[in-house]
């Protein structure tokens, strides 16, 4: 083992056949760092020093990318006094609160029936899984258009056909962070319920069988033996989801430009309104820190999760 | 028949025995004419693109008809013209062909690193990565912007590729996977005079195709669908993406609807191509790499 090792590319170091077990470590130790260290680099430059650059920034005022001077907490405070922030904060809410009613339940959902249909079961599995192949920002321009108002609106078409009134879609407040959400749901509900589908595959048949014989019905099978298994899977679900709720950024940008009237403007929208339009730097990377300790708390519940259902 | 098939059915709840009693026929059916209510709502938005797209600007605007009067390609190919698609789908492969490279290659290596060679310290960077997989890159976007304007790369496409080399989530597949692969091939590799390097490239990657097929299809389909960054780096240089020119469409409103329909028809090909090829290896590879964090 230790002559393989030392035999490995390097020249032939003759008396050092008897080499030590430390030398060895250390030239796999240098050869290993020595791989490693381009991709480091670019993890460094594209992550870990951004998330503590942000931190810098966010306590300095700036001109353009300069730093000008230190000024503590100030655009912290800046960020709090803002009204939009508010407005941003309550919205997120709003789309935390409704990508549970819609976004946590459809692909559970959608996986139940899945795995509980026979014909076609791969074009289903294929075709739920299909609208996340979509480019991000194309789905949410199809939405826009789908969501027209007035009477040669897509959607408008098609309740027309079942006798319903053309709808407001997007202009009408109350509807804007629901109609979002379902358009986030359509787009990536399918790898969601395939992972549920996965989940329910794992289940042992044989517990279906015995529950049978025991007289339960298939409804009762249902939930009594899948859905108690989603639920761990739910869980982890559930909070990944939360965490892609707080970087919402294109659909409101895209679709509604946060409005009407900020009733849809999401808090990353928020940071790219303050770094790209007002060309305010710091007061973004303020809020982008603030996100980042929100989403720091919930991984860690995240880890949590995971970590116990392993254990 | 429609039922005779549920003998084959040896999971979930609902089994051929069940299919005796009538409320399970009703139960059954109605579940699968569910399904294809779930299958018509994911697919029909990108097939009314397609059709809305043959439409002209007047007859979008007036007609209440999902079907357009006429089937005509000559739209396409004018609109395709008029825009000079032809430059931001060049722009759009050389992100996606380079940031493929940098994927495959940089998530690799520091995989294999983790995986195999595990020198000293190894723990703490695998901690690195897992925290990393966690907080959403979108979050220090600003600082990575001052970080690129600060280095000058603005409007190149490099930091474009290389930002695809630097991702938690395909470093954990690539390590997942190594770690199965037999030892006894890479002493074999080791005793025959390999190095490290030789060995990555010579044994590992060709045992690993399956997994390199899906972090490329992965990156493949993230790179054409990139846009903040892209937007950010090389918005006003001629390189934009094709992500980058739909946005500035879409907010210039210099371009008429259906213009703006067949730009997202031409957008979304690709990734639709792809998609009917490689569905299986896409498929699979959404619940692997989610299932075994």
């Amino acid at each position: 083992m230790r002559k393989v090792e030392t035999n490995d590319l390097q020249i032939c170091a003759t008396p050092e056949i008897t080499v030590k077990k430390k030398k060895v470590l250390k030239r796999k130790d240098l050869i290993g760092w020595a791989i490693m260290l381009p991709t480091l680099i670019l993890f460094s430059f594209f992550i870990w020093e951004p998330l503590l650059e942000n931190i810098k920034l966010s306590l300095y005022q700036a001109n353009g990318i300069r730093l000008v001077k230190f000024v503590g907490l100030d655009n912290y405070f800046t960020v709090f006094a803002h009204p939009d922030f508010w407005a941003a904060l309550k919205n997120t809410f709003s789309y935390i609160g409704w990508s549970l009613v819609i976004g946590f339940f459809a692909p559970i959902l959608a996986a139940i029936l899945i795995s509980e249909t026979i014909h076609f079961k791969g074009l289903f599995r294929v075709g739920i899984y299909f609208p996340n192949i979509m480019p991000g920002l194309a789905t949410v321009i199809m939405w826009g258009f789908l969501f027209k108002p007035g009477g040669t609106g897509t959607l408008n078409i098609l309740l027309g056909k079942i006798g319903v009134d053309p709808q407001l879609w997007l202009t009408n407040p109350g509807w804007t962070i629901p109609l979002i959400v379902m358009s986030m749901t359509w787009k990536s509900a399918g790898a969601t319920a395939l992972i549920y589908l996965a989940g329910i595959s794992s289940i042992n048949p044989e517990l279906y069988e015995a529950a049978t014989i025991d007289g339960a019905s298939v409804l009762q099978r249902i939930r009594y033996i899948t859905l108690p298994k989603l639920f761990s899977l739910g869980k982890t679900m559930f909070i990944l989801q939360i965490i892609a709720v707080f970087q919402i950024l294109y659909e409101p940008m895209v679709m509604t430009n946060g409005g009407p009237n900020n009733a849809s403007i999401s808090i990353m929208q928020l940071v790219y309104n303050f770094a790209f339009k007002d060309y305010n730097f710091p007061v973004a990377a303020a809020l982008s820190v603030i996100v980042c300790i929100i989403l720091a708390v919930l991984s860690v519940l995240y880890f949590k999760l995971t970590s116990n259902k392993e254990g | 028949m429609f039922f005779n098939k549920y003998k084959e059915k040896s999971d979930g709840a609902i089994r051929y025995y069940d299919i005796k009693s009538l409320r399970t026929k009703i139960l059954s059916i109605a579940i699968f004419i569910l399904c294809l209510l779930i299958l018509i709502v994911c697919l029909f938005p990108s097939v009314w693109v397609f059709l809305a797209s043959f439409k002209d600007i007047s007859e979008f605007r007036k007609d209440a008809t999902i079907l357009p009067s006429t089937f005509n390609f000559q739209k396409y190919v004018d609109t395709w013209n008029n825009l000079k698609f032809v430059r931001y789908y060049i722009n759009s492969t050389i992100v996606v062909i380079g940031g493929t490279l940098c994927s495959v290659t940089f998530n690799g290596l520091l995989a294999y690193v983790l995986a195999i060679i595990k020198p000293k310290g190894h723990k703490i960077i695998l901690g690195l990565v897992m925290w990393s997989l966690l907080i959403p890159a979108t979050t220090s976007i600003v600082a990575l912007f001052v970080n690129i304007n600060k280095v000058g790369l603005n409007g190149s496409f490099l930091p474009l590729w290389l930002v695809f080399g630097a991702n938690a989530f395909y470093v954990i597949l690539f390590k997942n996977f190594f770690e199965g692969l037999p030892k006894e091939l890479i002493e074999a590799a080791k005793l025959d005079g390999c190095g490290e390097l030789q060995i990555f490239l010579r044994v590992i990657l060709p045992l690993s195709r399956p997994i390199v097929m899906v972090v490329v299809i992965f990156t493949v389909t993230a790179a054409w669908s990139d846009f903040l960054l892209p937007y950010l780096v090389l918005n006003g240089t001629q390189k934009e993406t094709i992500m980058v020119k739909l946005f500035a469409y879409h907010s210039s409103n210099k371009v008429n609807a259906v213009d703006m329909l067949r730009a997202v028809a031409f957008s979304i090909i690709p990734p639709i191509i792809l998609f009917t090829i490689f569905q299986k290896q896409i498929t699979d590879g959404a619940t692997a790499g989610a299932v075994k964090e």
